[in-house]
């Protein structure tokens, strides 16, 4: 399967070659393909949809253009990465791509602290993700609607875009050395197909509210996702870190 | 402080070993065929004020030959001409290429180029005795033609094929944009092909650089109410035609040819005039953009 040059980019300075992997939030499986094709022994994709569970096993293991020992050397799990089932100190590179926008500031510690946990010594640590989106963008307006509509819907937001020294420091924090940053995309193409796909989330969440909140939500939402087509706006970013050693 | 204005010039790259420098854009000659000769004429004079030096026509243009004659023979020193032949064997190529030296109206063709090479058959056959190239060579030694290229949007595997099997390929013009290098597989890898050409030090020619993707069904919209003539549906956005000028430009090659359509010229030498470069960061958000308007796979919320 295709590559994302994001995800390339992202791992094209990490030693991956043999190493045993974590997708943390393994989506669609995007970032498991990169580590496949960079060499990694093993991947652990792990996610807490199992749609998205099953979505790996489907276009990374079993679809085609997968390579042939996909099936040896990735596994799927699907659990939650507050506490996932890998032991302690078992994995090389971790990378979180396109994850933290989906963890509620509640839940950063919690995760993070797991991610901490399954990594061995010296193990890298990559975590992509998008800078809050720029004030004029309507792309945020959006977001503004889909994260109302879950707040009221889950006690949640749907999305929250930390700025990339927020990411550093929590990490820093939880005794990673940071390595680097690198910008993957600027500004972030949110094509058709990206803004179809958060108006649904959007009105999914809405949907389940009582009808004299759902009803304008969902007005706000179409108005939105017609309003804007397609818009380029904001960064998405790389960074990467180092386990460091007990000596 | 008073600063001294400088007029920009289209940038130039070396074509290979040419010993010519080509600008940034090639103009495809192709346009003229939908125009009146006095369009035809405007047009030429309005891509020469931009700047461009090297053109590309053939003979299976319509008669773009001959409307692109009279201005060609008016300008012939600030032209750098390529012109193409689809036929494989001797006597073909030879008959096109004197066939398109009179149409033109002119004594020599700078670079002539194997058009259009879809399949390994045709390769042996180009360059088997009695094949094409015979014909190449043969008028490279009379001087009717000065340099000798391949055009494709074959396989790429093909197009190294041939870059390896003809020592005296000079150029080579071939498809490269952001949802071509979206795609991984070895069937889309060009990239490979501008890797190779570079090795080899060739000139490289990018085509279908303005391509959005195939037109919709005829079902659902008839070939003649198509609003462009390329047979691929184009970008036609001003934004959208300097995004992938700009995208194909920052490639690691030496030109790029607008589309065939006459009303996206303009647009084109607009957008070459004002190349800047473009940064890693921003081409990878084109392909990404690329990627998910064509992506077969479930709708994702990121990139």
């Amino acid at each position: 399967m295709d590559v994302p040059e994001t995800v390339r980019t992202a791992l094209d300075d990490r030693s991956v070659e043999d190493t045993v992997c974590l997708e943390a939030g393994a989506g669609v499986g995007n970032t498991t393909a990169g580590l496949l094709e960079a060499g990694a022994s093993r991947v652990y994709a792990v996610t807490n949809d199992p749609d998205h569970a099953e979505t790996v096993r489907d276009r990374v293991v079993c679809g085609e253009g997968a390579p042939d020992d996909a099936i040896e050397r990735v596994a799927t799990a699907e659990a939650d990465l507050r506490a996932t089932p890998l032991p302690d100190n078992s994995v090389d590179v971790v990378t979180a791509h396109g994850l933290f926008n989906v963890v509620p500031p509640a839940d950063l510690p919690a995760v993070a602290a797991e991610l901490t946990r399954v990594a061995a010594p010296g193990a890298h640590l990559v975590v992509d993700d998008y800078d809050p989106l720029p004030e004029d963008a309507t792309m945020r307006d959006l977001f503004a609607v889909e994260n109302a509509s879950a707040e009221l819907a889950d006690g949640g937001p749907a999305l929250t875009f930390y700025p990339a020294e927020t990411l550093s420091r929590l990490f820093t924090g939880y005794g990673w050395a940071f390595d680097r940053e690198r910008t993957l995309l600027d500004s972030v193409p949110w094509t058709e197909s990206h803004v179809a796909a958060h108006a649904d989330a959007a009105r999914e969440s809405a949907a389940s509210l009582p009808p004299d909140l759902a009803g304008p939500l969902t007005t706000e939402i179409d108005r939105l996702a017609a309003e804007i087509g397609s818009e380029s706006a904001g960064r998405m970013y790389s960074l990467a870190f180092r386990r460091e050693r007990a000596d | 402080m008073l600063v001294p204005v400088d007029c920009p010039r289209m940038e130039t790259r070396p074509l290979g070993e040419t010993g010519h420098d080509s600008t940034i854009t090639t103009f495809g000659a192709i346009a003229l065929n939908w125009l009146e000769q006095e369009g035809a004429n405007q047009m030429v004079e309005a891509v020469l004020d931009a700047g461009v030096n090297h053109f590309d026509v053939a003979p299976t243009y319509g008669d773009a030959e001959l409307k692109l004659g009279p201005k060609l023979r008016q300008h012939r020193e600030e032209v750098f001409l390529g012109c193409k032949t689809g036929d494989r064997d001797y006597e073909g190529a030879r008959h096109k290429l004197e066939r398109s030296l009179n149409r033109l109206g002119i004594d020599t063709i700078d670079l002539y180029q194997v058009h259009g090479l879809e399949t390994q058959d045709e390769l042996d056959q180009i360059t088997s005795d009695g094949g094409a190239l015979d014909a190449f060579r043969e008028a490279r030694d009379e001087g009717l033609v000065e340099h000798l290229g391949l055009t494709s949007h074959g396989d790429p595997d093909l197009i190294i094929d041939a870059i390896d099997r003809i020592d005296d390929l000079e150029t080579v013009m071939f498809p490269l944009n952001p949802v071509v290098m979206a795609k991984d597989d070895a069937e889309h890898d060009y990239e490979a092909v501008v890797e190779r050409a570079n090795e080899e030090n060739m000139g490289t020619l990018v085509i279908k650089a303005f391509a959005r993707g195939p037109w919709p069904d005829t079902d659902e919209l008839p070939e003649e109410d198509r609003p462009y003539s390329n047979w691929y549906q184009p970008v036609d956005r001003p934004d959208e035609i300097r995004e992938r000028f700009s995208f194909a430009a920052s490639q690691d090659v030496t030109s790029v040819v607008n589309p065939g359509d006459p009303k996206l010229v303009s647009m084109v030498l607009d957008a070459a005039e004002r190349f800047e470069g473009m940064d890693e960061a921003a081409q990878r958000s084109v392909i990404e953009g690329a990627r998910h308007d064509e992506s077969p796979v479930p709708q994702q919320l990121h990139h």
